[in-house]
């Protein structure tokens, strides 16, 4: 038992470095890239929407708000769509027989789960440095909801290379379902304040969910009607389960 | 050394079945050499794959008492990418291997020079191959699997090749997957003939060749 711990440990981290050295290229900026790529997608949209005047629609600062909604939903985006391409990205590795495809789908997450969590702190380090934001006011909800998002992703992006892997087409449908996101998942503004008809459709958006649980834990003050916690957890829950039954059914048919 | 229990393969893609083994049962010995021949498309590949446990089989169960290798080739497994240096690592890193051992070893074995610090992409097939099986006997295993490895390369590379797994051979042991008589006629002391009609085991090497043989014939 001791020794197939071992193992995976040691199989986890070699290809948690090689998928670093895979992902983020071979230059030593490669790495900083990865964090400052997303943190200036939010500064462009701060300035685009502060130099068209508008008002943050909650708190007193437009970067926080859109941060909390931006940083939460590319994290969700990112993760899904690295896995998603895990099972071809990595068919030569299963020459390996100590490497097994979950090995590969857990190296992604472990990988993009870290390069996340460095992005959120640096950014909201230099947000607070700035004064353009507080401390989060209850950083173990923060917390709970970058989990939360991190099985999400997980779950979604493993039931996606599972569906790909045996219908490719699958990529394209997906690109579509998901292109609505930025909108539907209050980035831009505060869904509890929309109309109730609005929201009854919305709600069922997961990624809606990890802004708002996001978003209360960072403002003191952020009271959200949509939350549903369980929800996510268990949408969570079901999709990381059915991805890796899916997985396992269909592996042979993968080869 | 590795136990097949009624082990069931079939392939089908775009509606054309084919069935490779079908409560198969057999036991690689331990302290031999083993060789499998056959016509192509039997699956003696497919047989080493599982052995190695890199293929699952449809049914059935196998059970490794030794620390196998992965299937040896001269390609496959490599990160295009990578610096072949890079690709080293990671192979001993997941064995559990001394790494800077391994990249030693490497070194000397595939006279890649600086190359190893340039991208796998940038290689021909013969410093791959170098690379390859360069690795493969870095790594320690006590029984290694190998699938038609001995026919590439030039004559230094093969006599190198040659000595190398000669070396192996005093405490470890292959299954080994060819078509040359003579190769198997110089690793292996028994073999496992498959073709069409079914599978035997001969457990002198003059028996297989001389099925092997009559079967081709």
């Amino acid at each position: 038992m001791k020794q197939l711990l071992a193992l995976q440990a040691r199989v986890l981290g070699a290809l948690v470095l090689r998928e670093t050295r895979a992902t983020f290229g071979t230059s030593r900026l490669g790495y900083l890239w990865a964090i400052l790529t997303p943190a200036a997608g939010v500064a462009l949209l701060v300035w685009v929407f502060g130099a068209a005047g508008r008002q943050p629609p909650f708190g007193s600062s437009l970067a926080l708000f859109f941060a909390t909604g931006l940083l939460t939903l590319e994290f969700f985006r990112k993760l899904s769509s690295s896995l998603m391409s895990t099972f071809d990205a990595n068919k030569a590795l299963l020459t390996y027989p100590v490497i097994k495809e979950t090995d590969t789908l857990a190296a992604r997450l472990i990988l993009i789960s870290t390069t996340y969590l460095l992005i959120m702190v640096v950014f909201y380090s230099t947000l607070i440095a700035f004064g353009l934001a507080d401390f989060p006011h209850r950083p173990g909800q923060a917390l709970a909801a970058f989990l939360a998002t991190a099985l999400i992703g997980f779950g979604f992006g493993t039931m996606n290379a599972v569906i790909i892997s045996m219908w490719d087409s699958w990529r394209f449908v997906e690109q579509i379902l998901t292109r609505p996101l930025l909108v539907i998942s209050g980035v831009f503004y505060i869904p509890s304040r929309l109309p109730s008809e609005a929201i009854n459709v919305l709600k069922w958006n997961p990624v809606l969910h990890l802004v708002e649980w996001f978003r209360v834990g960072y403002y003191p003050n952020y009271d959200s009607f949509v939350l549903d916690r369980s929800f996510v957890l268990g949408l969570g829950l079901a999709l990381v389960l059915l991805g890796l039954a899916g997985e396992r059914l269909y592996r042979k048919k993968r080869v | 050394m590795v136990e097949l229990i009624d082990i069931s393969k079939t392939y089908s893609l775009r509606g054309i079945r084919k069935v490779i083994f079908s409560g198969f049962n057999f036991r690689f010995q331990a302290g031999r050499n083993i060789a499998i021949m056959g016509p192509n498309g039997v699956g003696k590949s497919t047989l080493l794959r599982m052995v190695a446990g890199t293929e699952p089989p449809d049914a059935g169960r196998i059970v490794r008492h030794a620390r196998v290798s992965w299937p040896l080739g001269f390609a496959g497994g490599f990160n295009g990418s990578m610096t072949g240096l890079e690709n080293v690592r990671f192979v001993s890193r997941i064995y559990g291997q001394d790494t800077e051992r391994v990249i030693e070893y490497v070194e000397a074995f595939s006279e890649l020079g600086k190359s190893m610090r340039l991208p796998i992409k940038t290689y021909s097939s013969g410093m791959k191959a170098r690379l390859a099986f360069g690795l493969s006997m870095a790594v320690d295993f006590d029984c290694y699997l190998i699938d038609e490895i001995t026919a590439v390369g030039d004559a230094n590379f093969r006599r190198k090749s040659k000595e190398a797994l000669e070396q192996k051979l005093d405490h470890a042991r292959i299954i080994m997957v060819s078509h040359s008589m003579e190769t198997i006629k110089s690793y292996c002391d028994c073999g496992l003939l498959l073709s069409p009609g079914g599978l035997s085991y001969h457990d002198d090497i003059e028996s297989l060749l001389s099925a092997y043989k009559a079967g081709c014939a």
